[in-house]
C-alpha cells in the first residue's frame, strides 16, 4: 500500500523523500493531493451538469414552437379552393383552360370562410387537362380533369411557379426541376428528389373541393 | 502638447514599436488592405442602415399599401437623402470584400506564403472569408422583398438538409421554418452584431499575427538585404499609400453604387405566393451550379439517416473548406518561410491553384445550365474536366517556359525602398 503511494508520487520526489527518511510525510501529501483532485473533480462535474442543463434549456427554447392557427391548418376534406392572388374568387372548373398553366390556390374552410393562406405549405397548383391524357395513377385524384399538387418544390422549397407550355410540365424557377402534372407530378428533370405531393380533389356540385389532405410530406423535409 | 501625451502614453515607444513596421512594396500586396477597407466601409454604411431598419415582418401601411415592416423600412431608407446610394455602397462593398479576400487568398497560395509559420493566419483567413460570405447572405435576407425571401428560403432549406441536426440548426438561425415572425429579427441580430463582431476580432487577430510574424518578403529583398526586413515604414509612408488606396476604393465603389443600384426592392415587390426566377450572388453561383447538377435519384441512406441530393450539394463546399484547412500542413519543411516563392518555380502548385479557380469557373458555368441548354452529362464533364485541364495546361506551360533547371531572375528592387533592421 505504502509502496504504491510512493511510486505514484513522482519518482524524483519519492526517491528524495525516502533517502531523507520522510516517507510518511510524502504519503500524507499524496493523500492531500488525492483529496484535492477528488474535490476538484466533483466541483467540475457539478459545474458541468448545472451549466449543461442551463445551456440545454436555453438552446432548446431557441427553436420556436410551431403554432397552428386557422389560417395555417392543413387542407381538410370538403375545403373549397380560392385563387391565391384573388382570395374571394372560389375556383370552379370553368376558370381553368384545358392544358393551360396551373393556377395557385389556397384551401378555404367552407363553414368559417377562413382562407388557409397563412403558410406556403398550403399553396397548391391546380391545372385542368383532358381526362384521357391523365395517367392511371392520377385519375383517382382528379375531379373532372382538374388536378392539384403542392406548389412547394421538394428540392429546396421554392414555389413551382413556371410552366413549360411545350412539354406541359410544371417548372421550378430556382433550380429548374420539372414535374409532369398529368402523371402525379413525377420529376421529369432536375434535382428534385420526390414528386410534388398530390392534393386529391372531388366534385361537390359545381365546385372542385379537396377530397383529402396532401398525400405526402410537403417541401424538402 | 505632443510631449504631454508622450509622457503619459509612451507614444514614442508605441511609434517605434508598431508604427515603424516595414511594409514590403509589391504590386500584389494591396488585396488584404482592400478587404480591410471594404470591412470599414461596410461597418460605417451599416451604422446608417441599421438605425433606420426595422427588423420585423409585421404588416404596416405605407403609402396606402400593406407591407412587411422590414420591406417598408428599406423603402424608407431609399427615400432618405443619399439613402439609396448608401445602401448600394453597402451592397457593392460587400461584393468587393469577398472578391478581394478571395484574390488575397489566391496570392498567398501562389507565392507559398501560407507555409510555416503562417499556417494559423491562413486558417484565420479562410474563416474570415467564410464568415464574410455568411454575413453577406444574412444581409441579403433583411429587406424581405420577393427576391431576398426566396433566396433566404433556399438557404434555410439547404441548412435544414444537414443530416440529423439540420432541422433544429436551421430553426435556431432562421427562427423556425422560414419565414416566421422570428426570422428577420434573428437574421438581423446575426448580421449587424454577431458576425461583424466575430469578423472584427478575427481581423484584429489576423493583422496582429501578421505584425508578429512580419510580412513575407518579395524576392528582391533577398538580393538587396539578405536576412533583413525590407519595406517602407507604416507611418507615414505606408499610411499615405493606404489612404490613397482607400480613397480610390471608395471612389470605385461609389461609382458602382451610383450606376448599379443594389437590389431594387421597389421593382421586386414584397414576397408573394409566387417565386421569382432567382439567381444567387456571383459568389454563390458555384454552389448553385452544383445544386442543379445533382440528379434527383442521389439519395443516400447511411445507418438509417436519409441524406438527400440537397445535402450532397453542401458536401462540395464543406470539402473545399476542409481541404483549405489542411493545405498548409501538406508542406512539411521545417524551416521558417521568409521569402515569397515565384509561381513559376512551382509548376504543380500553381497548376493546382489554377485548377481550383477552374473548378469555381466551371461550376459557375453550370449555374447557367438551363439558359445555355447544357445537358446534365455535359455539365459534369465540364465541371470535372476544367480543373484537370487548367492544372495540366498551367503546369505544362510553366515547364515549357521556364524549364525544370532554369532559374528565374529575381526582380530589381523598387526605387526608394528603405532597408530596415529586424526580423
Amino acid at each position: 500500500m505504502r509502496d504504491d503511494n510512493v511510486k505514484s508520487a513522482g519518482a524524483g520526489a519519492a526517491a528524495a523523500a525516502i533517502s531523507r527518511g520522510e516517507a510518511p510525510q510524502a504519503e500524507s501529501e499524496e493523500l492531500i493531493r488525492r483529496r484535492r483532485f477528488l474535490q476538484a473533480g466533483v466541483g467540475v462535474g457539478i459545474a458541468l451538469t448545472v451549466g449543461g442543463i442551463s445551456i440545454l434549456s436555453v438552446t432548446s427554447s431557441l427553436h420556436p414552437i410551431e403554432k397552428t392557427t386557422p389560417e395555417t391548418e392543413p387542407p381538410a376534406p370538403g375545403d373549397k379552393l380560392v385563387f391565391a392572388d384573388e382570395q374571394t374568387h372560389v375556383l370552379v372548373p370553368s376558370d381553368l383552360q384545358i392544358g393551360a398553366a396551373p393556377q395557385m390556390v389556397y384551401p378555404m374552410d367552407p363553414k368559417t370562410k377562413v382562407v388557409k393562406g397563412g403558410t406556403a405549405n398550403n399553396l397548391a397548383l391546380v391545372g385542368r387537362f383532358d381526362p384521357a391524357n391523365l395517367s392511371a395513377d392520377t385519375k383517382p385524384h382528379a375531379a373532372g380533369g382538374v388536378v392539384a399538387y403542392s406548389a412547394i418544390c421538394t428540392h429546396l422549397g421554392c414555389t413551382v411557379s413556371l410552366w413549360d407550355p411545350k412539354e406541359e410540365w410544371m417548372h421550378c424557377p430556382c433550380h429548374h426541376a420539372r414535374f409532369d402534372p398529368r402523371n402525379d407530378a413525377k420529376v421529369m428533370e432536375g434535382p428534385a428528389p420526390r414528386p410534388l405531393p398530390v392534393l386529391p380533389l372531388k366534385m361537390d356540385g359545381n365546385d372542385v373541393v379537396v377530397a383529402a389532405g396532401f398525400l405526402s410530406p410537403i417541401g424538402p423535409q | 502638447m505632443l510631449r504631454w501625451f508622450d509622457e503619459r502614453l509612451a507614444l514614442k515607444r508605441f511609434y517605434n514599436k508598431f508604427l515603424r513596421k516595414a511594409f514590403p512594396v509589391h504590386h500584389s500586396f494591396f488585396l488584404g488592405e482592400i478587404t480591410l477597407f471594404a470591412f470599414v466601409t461596410l461597418v460605417l454604411t451599416g451604422i446608417f442602415l441599421s438605425i433606420n431598419f426595422e427588423p420585423s415582418i409585421r404588416m404596416v401601411t405605407q403609402g396606402g399599401q400593406k407591407l412587411p415592416a422590414a420591406y417598408a423600412s428599406v423603402r424608407f431608407i431609399d427615400s432618405l437623402p443619399f439613402g439609396m446610394v448608401i445602401r448600394s455602397i453597402h451592397h457593392w462593398a460587400a461584393n468587393v470584400m469577398i472578391a478581394a479576400a478571395f484574390l488575397h487568398m489566391v496570392r498567398i497560395l501562389l507565392t507559398g506564403a501560407y507555409k510555416k509559420p503562417r499556417e494559423i493566419n491562413w486558417i484565420i483567413g479562410i474563416c474570415l472569408l467564410g464568415f464574410s460570405i455568411f454575413a453577406a447572405f444574412t444581409g441579403y435576407s433583411l429587406p424581405f422583398d420577393a427576391f431576398s425571401a426566396t433566396a433566404t428560403k433556399i438557404g434555410y432549406n439547404i441548412a435544414s438538409s444537414l443530416p440529423i441536426i439540420g432541422h433544429w440548426f436551421a430553426g435556431v438561425f432562421f427562427g423556425g421554418q422560414f419565414p416566421t415572425e422570428h426570422s428577420i429579427p434573428r437574421l438581423n441580430a446575426i448580421h449587424i452584431l454577431w458576425l461583424p463582431l466575430l469578423l472584427g476580432v478575427l481581423i484584429v487577430g489576423h493583422v496582429l499575427i501578421m505584425y508578429l510574424q512580419k510580412h513575407t518578403q518579395p524576392r528582391y529583398a533577398e538580393k538587396v538585404a539578405p536576412g533583413k526586413i525590407l519595406g517602407v515604414p507604416f507611418f507615414p509612408q505606408q499610411a499615405l499609400i493606404m489612404a490613397v488606396l482607400f480613397s480610390f476604393f471608395l471612389g470605385v465603389v461609389a461609382i458602382l453604387a451610383a450606376v448599379f443600384i443594389a437590389n431594387p426592392i421597389e421593382v421586386f415587390g414584397p414576397p408573394g405566393p409566387s417565386t421569382p426566377e432567382v439567381k444567387p450572388e456571383w459568389y454563390f453561383l458555384w454552389i448553385y451550379g452544383f445544386l442543379q447538377m445533382i440528379p434527383s435519384d442521389w439519395n443516400l441512406s447511411v445507418i438509417g439517416v436519409e441524406i438527400g441530393p440537397q445535402f450532397l450539394g453542401l458536401v462540395v463546399p464543406i470539402l473545399v473548406v476542409i481541404l483549405g484547412f489542411i493545405f498548409p500542413f501538406l508542406d512539411v519543411s521545417r524551416r521558417k518561410f521568409r521569402y515569397l516563392e515565384l509561381p513559376s518555380r512551382f509548376p504543380w502548385r500553381t497548376g493546382a491553384a489554377m485548377g481550383v479557380i477552374g473548378f469555381f469557373m466551371a461550376s459557375t458555368l453550370a449555374a447557367y445550365r438551363n439558359d445555355l441548354g447544357l445537358s446534365m452529362a455535359l455539365s459534369w464533364v465540364i465541371v470535372v474536366g476544367t480543373p484537370l485541364l487548367f492544372t495540366v495546361v498551367t503546369a505544362g506551360i510553366i515547364r515549357l517556359a521556364y524549364g525544370p533547371k532554369k532559374r528565374a531572375l529575381p526582380a530589381a528592387p523598387a526605387p526608394g525602398v528603405r532597408v530596415q533592421r529586424g526580423g
